[in-house]
């Protein structure tokens, strides 16, 4: 069975993908919008930034995280200087790369599904009356259901399997930054296979479950296309 | 009144325009495809921002480029918009399209009983469908009274009937026609039919190339032999008369303002004796005569005076106008016909017309 410290990298792992896939739907919005209306030429370059965590190995993603957050690194030397903990090996810093290590999945089902949404209903909506504020929250969230079902689905989905940008960043505190992937690992390294096989078929079956619900949802309303 | 002097720069493309019109009744923009119609009700609506020049509505500056570069958004404009394609929101039902201008308004007017203007714009049995599940008809109506509700102080129309079937789109027709008599608020018609121009305007603005050639009432500016509608092929003149009575087989007679009678088939849904109607005269269904034909098929004959003559067009045939009794009316003849019969301002002779469409 389960030992006390998996069910703390259960929850860890939950804390994470929940805080991780909440703040990204709030950064993602205004930045898939601006992507998916922008004129702008640095619109390729923030494209290309932002699926950086779809190619690169999460281990070169983690060890720069690493230099920024150490004490001496840009992001490190500010929190420092506003009088904050450090963020190197606590679970804010875990959020904090998942945020990036996930960003493409949560920005790119947005900005796709920000497309679809025509000009015309848009304009519409300012022709009766509606500020851009009143038209993004009665015209384009309504219309972008799905995308952002998809992309809170994917944005949590992908934070669960984290593994190399955790390892480089958060270490292995049980209880506050060891989260399941790693707890998998320890308990394969230590030969413990059946608790290994508890923690990973658990993982597998929530994983399957998750991309099996929004597969069905975007079926029957037709959407696939928005994800 | 409405005051445009107006410039928009496109990639491709350059609007121009300039008029001043009453704020009441149908202005119709009439022109080819491409000549800048939408771009110019685009440009009213606050759309284009790139928009240059004056706007203003009522007394109400819209745009005034000299004073600020920034024109007043068009969420405030409350200009009443209905597209070609109706873009009725897809997550709303048919109900909360139609009120979501009208929930929008600080102060909705009592004006609207809503149960009432539902059935007059008959839609109050699709109050709980959903839109996609409309027909293109039934769709434009819900776009119409969506606009109207939020009580715009000017309707902008882009080709509303463009994309429905004849059937449909005369019944559209019709109900406009009817419901423009009702309503005070002013319309900016955009189309490229001729039929629906004759229908349902007031005042025409012509546009050509980006440019607004001509604009004022619909008589006076297609009467204009040198304008560059009467030179094109859809030429045509747009008659006021009244039902007068049903008395011959198949045909009704109208009576035109100046009172002359003409001769007309009836249609399938015959208008009340002492009905206004329209008549729309093409230039090229008119062909004149010296005298008084006799024994002529032509139900229509008239007694004209030519009051004008345009220049020859590059096809070799000339527009002629002519005072029938104070109505104007457009014939297009050729060239050699001009010469034969030396037709000049002021003659007097007979104008057959071969065939006048009743509008409504």
């Amino acid at each position: 069975m389960l030992y006390p410290s998996d069910i703390d990298a259960f929850i860890v792992t939950l804390k994470l993908a929940t805080s991780t896939t909440l703040i990204l739907l709030l950064i993602g919005t205004p930045l898939a919008w601006w992507l998916s209306r922008t004129k702008s030429r640095v619109r390729s370059l923030v494209e290309a930034l932002i699926a950086l965590p779809l190619v690169l190995p999460p281990t070169v993603l983690g060890f720069y995280l690493l230099l920024a957050l150490s004490p001496s690194g840009p992001i490190g030397r500010t929190v420092a200087a506003l009088g904050l903990p450090s963020l190197a090996f606590s679970f804010s810093g875990l959020v904090l790369g998942s945020v990036i290590y996930s960003l493409p999945f949560v920005v790119q089902p947005l900005q796709n599904s920000f497309n679809a949404i025509g000009q015309s209903a848009l304009e519409v909506a300012a022709t009766l009356g509606a500020s851009p504020l009143d038209r993004f929250i009665n015209v384009v969230i309504p219309l972008s259901k799905f995308g952002y079902l998809t992309a809170a689905v994917l944005g949590f989905a992908h934070t669960l399997g984290e593994f190399g940008v955790v390892l480089m960043i958060g270490g292995n505190i049980p209880g506050e930054t060891q989260v399941l992937s790693i707890a998998i690992y320890d308990h394969v390294e230590a030969l413990e296979y059946t608790q290994a096989h508890w923690l990973s078929a658990s993982l597998l079956a929530l994983s399957f479950l998750v991309l099996l619900m929004i597969y069905s949802v975007n079926k029957r309303f037709g959407l696939v296309n928005s994800a | 009144m409405i005051e445009a002097n107006i410039e928009l720069l496109k990639s491709d493309f350059r609007l121009r325009a300039e008029f001043s019109l009453p704020a009441r009744g149908v202005t119709g923009i009439f022109g080819p495809s491409g000549c800048g119609k939408t771009s110019l009700l685009r440009a009213l609506a606050g759309l284009e921002p790139e928009t240059r020049g004056t706007i203003a509505v009522q007394g109400d500056d819209w745009l005034n480029s000299a004073v600020s570069p920034a024109s007043l958004p068009v969420c405030q404009r409350r200009v009443g918009m209905v597209f070609q394609d109706a873009s009725l929101f897809p997550h709303l039902n048919v109900e909360q399209n139609l009120l979501f201008g009208r929930n929008r308004l600080k102060q909705p007017s009592d004006v609207f009983d809503l149960e009432e203007f539902y059935a007059l714009m008959g839609v109050q049995a699709l109050l709980g469908r959903r839109t996609e599940k409309l027909s293109g008809g039934e769709k434009q109506r819900v776009a119409l009274g969506r606009a109207l509700l939020a009580e715009p102080v000017l309707l902008l129309m882009d080709e509303p009937l463009s994309a429905l079937d004849q059937n449909t789109r005369n019944q559209l027709m019709s109900f406009l026609e009817k419901l423009f008599q009702q309503i005070e608020i002013p319309v900016f018609y955009v189309s490229h039919s001729s039929e629906e121009i004759a229908r349902l305007a007031d005042n025409l603005v012509l546009m050509e190339a980006g440019n607004v050639i001509e604009h004022g009432p619909i008589q006076a500016v297609l009467g204009r032999v040198d304008g560059n509608l009467a030179s094109s092929d859809a030429a045509f003149s747009v008659l006021e008369c009244r039902i007068k009575d049903y008395d011959l087989p198949h045909l009704t007679s109208v009576v035109c303002s100046g009172g002359e009678i003409l001769q007309l088939p009836s249609t399938d849904k015959p208008a009340a004796v002492g009905k206004r109607v329209r008549l729309r005269i093409r230039a090229r269904d008119v062909s004149l005569c010296l005298q008084r034909p006799q024994g002529s098929s032509i139900l229509n004959i008239l007694p004209a005076k030519i009051s004008d003559i345009a220049k020859a067009t590059k096809q070799g045939s000339r527009i002629i106008k002519l005072d029938i009794n104070g109505d104007v009316l457009l014939a297009k003849v050729s060239e050699y016909s001009v010469q034969q019969l030396k037709l000049q301002p002021g003659q007097q002779l007979f104008a057959q017309i071969k065939s006048a469409a009743l509008l409504s």
